[in-house]
């Protein structure tokens, strides 16, 4: 309990396990590399299926169409994979741990622990997140129920359009918030505030991005990125080949891994970093990363253009989501210029669109709930991966 | 209030809804060959009575008057409903049973028009499309009505009930803080408990005022009917959930934290925040969840059972995950010692809820994240508090002082441990089950004559003596750092018998058992022997010597008793017996053989009043003064010169 005596520990410990890596510098040095270059193997091939699922079509006989980037089915890939190469990564860590430890060691791992508690959070945001896209695809199935009333009328086009003015603002809501000039990041108030009723407009704001603050107002989690990545440094030297390395690999992973989450799922951003990690694309491990990064980089752009909203990008870049918009604001444009009765071609063109639309939502009414499912278990991974390294730590000091 | 099975004497109308049901059964029929069994009966059934109806009617139909009738019908409908398009200030609740009715039933009217229209699009004429045109965006304009109805009815009419003896934010007196030296316990922190046993008063509350329940419901019919059921879940939905939220933030004072704001807070307000937490999770949980249950059953269950349960889940995920990850959070701090009493309340609280309520609140597969997302934490509660209670023991077993503890007194090491121990019997079920399957070494091994307390033997007992065990090696380690042997049993005494008294006069004598509690009070009293062996032995040893003495000898003899008598009483002045009966059992004691010996040597050897430095009657007034813990040692002789 007292600290001097775990310091004293902690020094002498130093001492002997540097002469005990004096003697056997040379096969533990080789199986660090032996370590290290089998984590940096699983990384690649793992980050890489998911831009590209394996040719061999003996593994997959399903052999579906890849799931577009961004999508539900592909952001639980990458949650697989991050489980995946979290798995490696602990394994390969252990092992390393018993043979070699140092002061620099300790530190990149501490630090580790901050980069994960920080996640835990952002884990969290997610999950919240993406209970407000829940509500948006509510407010998509109500347009669609309208849409969906034969003959169609006045009465229902009115309603849909409605639903749909609320679903288009609840799937920018980041954007909505930063054009108005309101504080950046709107809390779970937004919800009764903006419940705006007759006078004004018709559009009932329902939930949308950040529409449920997790925790205070001033929480964001473009600021935890950035806290991820801050002393995120490459290491040199001889750190670069040993247990440091296989901690910037790891750290990397998830603060990509959070990001890419962050930008698909509306959380409580300011506003999103266009590229939070400097890899090293020359690295083999970090090249599918990169491309990941890279794409997911130009869809924020994209969207940004489309919004103009100067400054940062914007969130809920989720691919089910962007389609939902861009059928939304096609049917918002039907029910502004909709004449009754409607003309049999402008009806059945219509009903394709209402169609598409009730798909996305029945596909996200199962993806979401299993997102959510699977980010609340990286959560609790995340939480035993934390109390492991707390413990490899204290060994440290207890030796 | 108005139902949709009021029957208006439409006859044109009428035949249309019937028209228009026969066509939906039929379609239904059509549409899947799977129906299954319950349904198809109700389509039979359906069928049965749509055909007496269509009978009834056959015979009353004279001419078909339908269409100019519908329009007028409807124009009425549609007055009555654009009147409250012009009122949206007022709500529609205010305006009493009856006007609420006459627009539950122009609701109706403009329903049954379309739903006439909508069976028999083909046959209509322009001019009749027009109408039913006009009717739906009648009704949309109804319906939106009622959604802000619903908004304000509910958000006027909520009660936010608060539970007897609620504040959470007072919490149980001083707070423990333990620091390296265990000094912060002290006996006067204890005394208040259990005051928070009975926070809930009744089980259920009325989250919102009874009477608005049959509008709500009305409204929720009304909506149901003509299928805007999704738009009153979303309303309802928003409308509680933040109610849920302001209760939680506003009347319990429940703050949201982040992680990383849990792991960077000092343990003072850490400790006031897992108070709280405990409270207000027992709250929402216990007390209001199954009132929000009820209310959703009581609006919805009419309806749509399951809608009940999806809205209940909604309005309820984001309070229970903000709170459930509180817990969590404060799972991720390393386990201190001191954080054992607050993580045992926790757990005690999750445990309880999951016994109680949980699955009931959340039973099926749309509560299944809560459900999961509760039984995650109380198994990692758990885990925690049994880490923290090692650590506590552990904690306890290896303190270490590099001097003796001053005068001789109650170690605040002991204070701490048994003040600790003492708040635990409140947490025995807890901690039974959590202790069942961890190894200790116990003082008293299996079921010995006396003891007969079924708790006596409970893993929570064994756990306990153990630290107490613990705790008396520790003290026996400090014991030794005394250069003087007396002061070293003094102190043993004093702290064993502190233990004691603490054990006797709590509930831990349930735990700790009379055999304990008797080797106990024999182990301080041999203390008492021993300190007077160490201390009297020697000093008395002087005035003991043969009856031939010479006068001067003897004079010597008492001259050098009273010289060691000083010593002795300069030293133990300043010692510490805290407890007065014990101090003055030990006073009664030495003075009955120290004076009865004075005086036996007084009476044996003539010694001439003027060499006789004290008398009885003095030596008895001064050993009074022993472990007295004066601040500076008393000087003889100004106490003589009184």
């Amino acid at each position: 309990m007292a600290p001097a005596t775990e310091f004293q520990g902690s020094f002498l410990s130093r001492i002997s396990i540097r002469r005990n890596q004096i003697i056997s510098m040379d096969v533990n040095h080789e199986q660090e590399l032996e370590e290290l270059d089998y984590l940096q193997k699983h990384v690649s091939d793992r980050f890489s299926e998911l831009i590209s699922p394996p040719p061999d079509t003996t593994e997959a006989p399903s052999s579906q169409p890849s799931d577009p980037i961004l999508s539900i089915p592909w952001l639980q890939n990458l949650l697989d994979v991050f489980v995946s190469c979290e798995t490696e990564f602990k394994g390969v860590l252990l092992s390393t741990v018993q043979i070699s430890r140092s002061p620099s060691l300790e530190r990149v791992l501490t630090e580790m622990l901050d980069r994960i508690l920080k996640a835990l959070d952002l884990c969290n945001a997610v999950v919240n997140g993406v209970d407000s896209v829940r509500q948006s695809r509510r407010l998509a199935e109500i347009a669609v129920t309208a849409l969906k009333q034969r003959p169609l009328c006045d009465g229902s086009v009115r309603r849909a359009k409605r639903a749909l003015a609320s679903l288009i603002v609840g799937l920018n809501g980041d954007v909505k918030d930063r054009s108005n000039g309101s504080s950046s990041s709107s809390n779970k108030r937004t919800t009764s505030r903006s419940w705006s009723f007759g006078q004004r407009s018709n559009v009932t704001v329902v939930g949308g991005g950040g529409s449920s603050g997790h925790v205070s107002k001033n929480w964001s989690a473009t600021k935890q990125i950035q806290g991820m990545v801050a002393n995120l440094v490459l290491p040199r030297g001889a750190e670069a080949t040993g247990a440091a390395m296989q901690v910037y690999i790891m750290s990397s992973v998830m603060a990509l891994v959070m990001w890419v989450l962050v930008a698909a799922v509306p959380c409580q951003t300011s506003n999103v970093l266009v590229a939070p990690l400097q890899l090293p694309k020359h690295q083999s491990w970090a090249s599918a990363a990169v491309n990941i990064q890279e794409k997911v980089g130009e869809e924020m752009k994209r969207k940004e253009k489309r919004f103009g909203c100067g400054g940062g990008g914007c969130g809920g870049l989720m691919e089910e989501m962007q389609r939902m918009e861009k059928i939304g604001l096609s049917l918002l444009e039907f029910t502004e210029r909709f004449r009754f009765p409607a003309e049999e071609a402008e009806a059945e063109e219509v009903a394709e669109k209402v169609d598409e639309m009730d798909e996305i939502c029945r596909g996200m009414e199962v993806g979401l709930e299993d997102l959510q499912r699977q980010v609340r278990a990286v959560f609790h991974r995340l939480v035993r991966s934390r109390l492991e390294i707390v413990s490899v730590l204290e060994q440290t000091h207890a030796i | 209030m108005a139902g949709l099975e009021s029957k208006i004497p439409v006859p044109g109308v009428k035949n249309h809804v019937v028209e228009a049901c026969h066509h939906v059964v039929k379609a239904l029929r059509a549409s899947d060959n799977n129906l299954d069994a319950n349904l198809i009966k109700l389509l039979s059934d359906l069928e049965t009575h749509l055909s007496t109806l269509g009978m009834a009617d056959t015979k009353k139909v004279v001419e078909d008057t339908g269409f100019s009738e519908i329009k007028k019908r409807f124009k009425e409908a549609k007055k009555v409903i654009l009147a409250w398009e012009q009122n949206q200030s007022m709500m529609i609740f205010d305006a009493g049973f009856s006007e609420a009715d006459l627009f539950f039933q122009a609701l109706y009217d403009v329903q049954k028009v379309l739903s006439g229209f909508k069976a028999l699009p083909s046959k209509t004429s322009k001019k009749e499309k027009d109408v039913y045109n006009q009717a739906a965006v009648v009704l949309d304009i109804a319906m939106l009505r009622l959604e802000k109805e619903l908004f304000d009815v509910l958000n006027q009419y909520k009660q936010h009930v608060q539970p007897q003896h609620l504040s959470v934010s007072s919490s149980r007196g001083k707070d423990i803080v333990l620091d390296e030296s265990f000094v912060s316990l002290d006996d006067e922190v204890i005394a208040e408990a259990t005051d928070e046993q009975q926070i809930l008063g009744s089980n259920n509350a009325e989250l919102v005022d009874p009477l608005i329940i049959p509008h709500v419901k009305a409204i929720a019919k009304a909506m149901f009917a003509c299928d805007y059921s999704q738009t009153f879940r979303e309303a309802f939905i928003a409308v509680r959930r933040d109610a849920l939220d302001e209760y939680t933030a506003t009347t319990l004072e429940m703050e949201r934290f982040s992680c990383v704001d849990v792991l960077g807070m000092q343990w003072e307000d850490l400790n006031v925040e897992m108070r709280k937490w405990t409270k207000v999770l027992k709250i929402v949980t216990q007390f209001y969840l199954p009132s929000e249950k009820q209310l959703c059953d009581n609006i919805l269950g009419d309806f749509e059972p399951s809608s009940s349960t999806v809205c209940f889940v909604e309005i309820s995920k984001d309070t229970v995950l903000s709170l459930l990850s509180f817990g969590e959070a404060v799972s991720l701090r390393s386990c201190q010692p001191e954080m054992l009493e607050r993580f045992l309340g926790m757990y005690e609280v999750s445990a309880e809820l999951l016994l109680d309520v949980v699955d009931s609140l959340f039973p099926d597969e749309t509560g299944s994240l809560l459900r999961m997302a509760f039984h995650e934490l109380s198994k990692k509660l758990a885990e925690r508090t049994v880490t923290t209670f090692l650590k506590f023991k552990n904690a306890v077993a290896t303190d270490e002082s590099t001097r003796a503890f001053p005068g001789g007194g109650i170690h605040h090491l002991t204070r701490y441990v048994m003040n600790y121990l003492k708040l635990l019997p409140e947490y025995k079920d807890a901690l039974n089950a959590l202790l069942e399957n961890i190894q200790v070494d116990d003082s008293i091994q299996e079921k010995t004559g006396q003891d007969i307390l079924p708790s006596t033997f409970s893993p929570t007992a064994r756990h306990l003596r153990s630290i107490v065990t613990a705790l008396e090696s520790t003290l026996e380690r400090k014991a030794q750092l005394y250069s003087d042997q007396s002061l070293k049993y003094i102190f043993l005494m004093n702290n064993c018998h502190y233990m004691v008294q603490k054990v006797k006069t709590s509930e831990l004598r349930h735990f700790f058992g009379d055999e304990w509690i008797r080797k106990h009070i024999a182990s301080y009293q041999h203390n008492v022997t021993d300190y007077e062996r160490a201390t009297w032995s020697s000093v008395l040893s002087l005035l003991k010597g043969s009856s031939n003495d010479s006068a001067a000898t003897s004079r010597e003899r008492c001259r050098e008793f009273c010289l060691a008598f000083d010593e002795v009483y300069k030293n133990q002045t300043r010692w510490s017996v805290p407890d007065p009966e014990l101090r003055d059992d030990l006073h009664i004691s030495t003075s009955v053989k120290v004076v009865q010996s004075y005086r036996g040597f007084l009476g044996r050897n003539r010694i001439g009043e003027k060499h006789v430095r004290y008398t009885c009657e003095d030596i008895e007034r001064l050993l009074l003064d022993l472990f007295e813990c004066l601040p500076s040692p008393r000087s003889l002789r100004s106490s003589r010169r009184r």
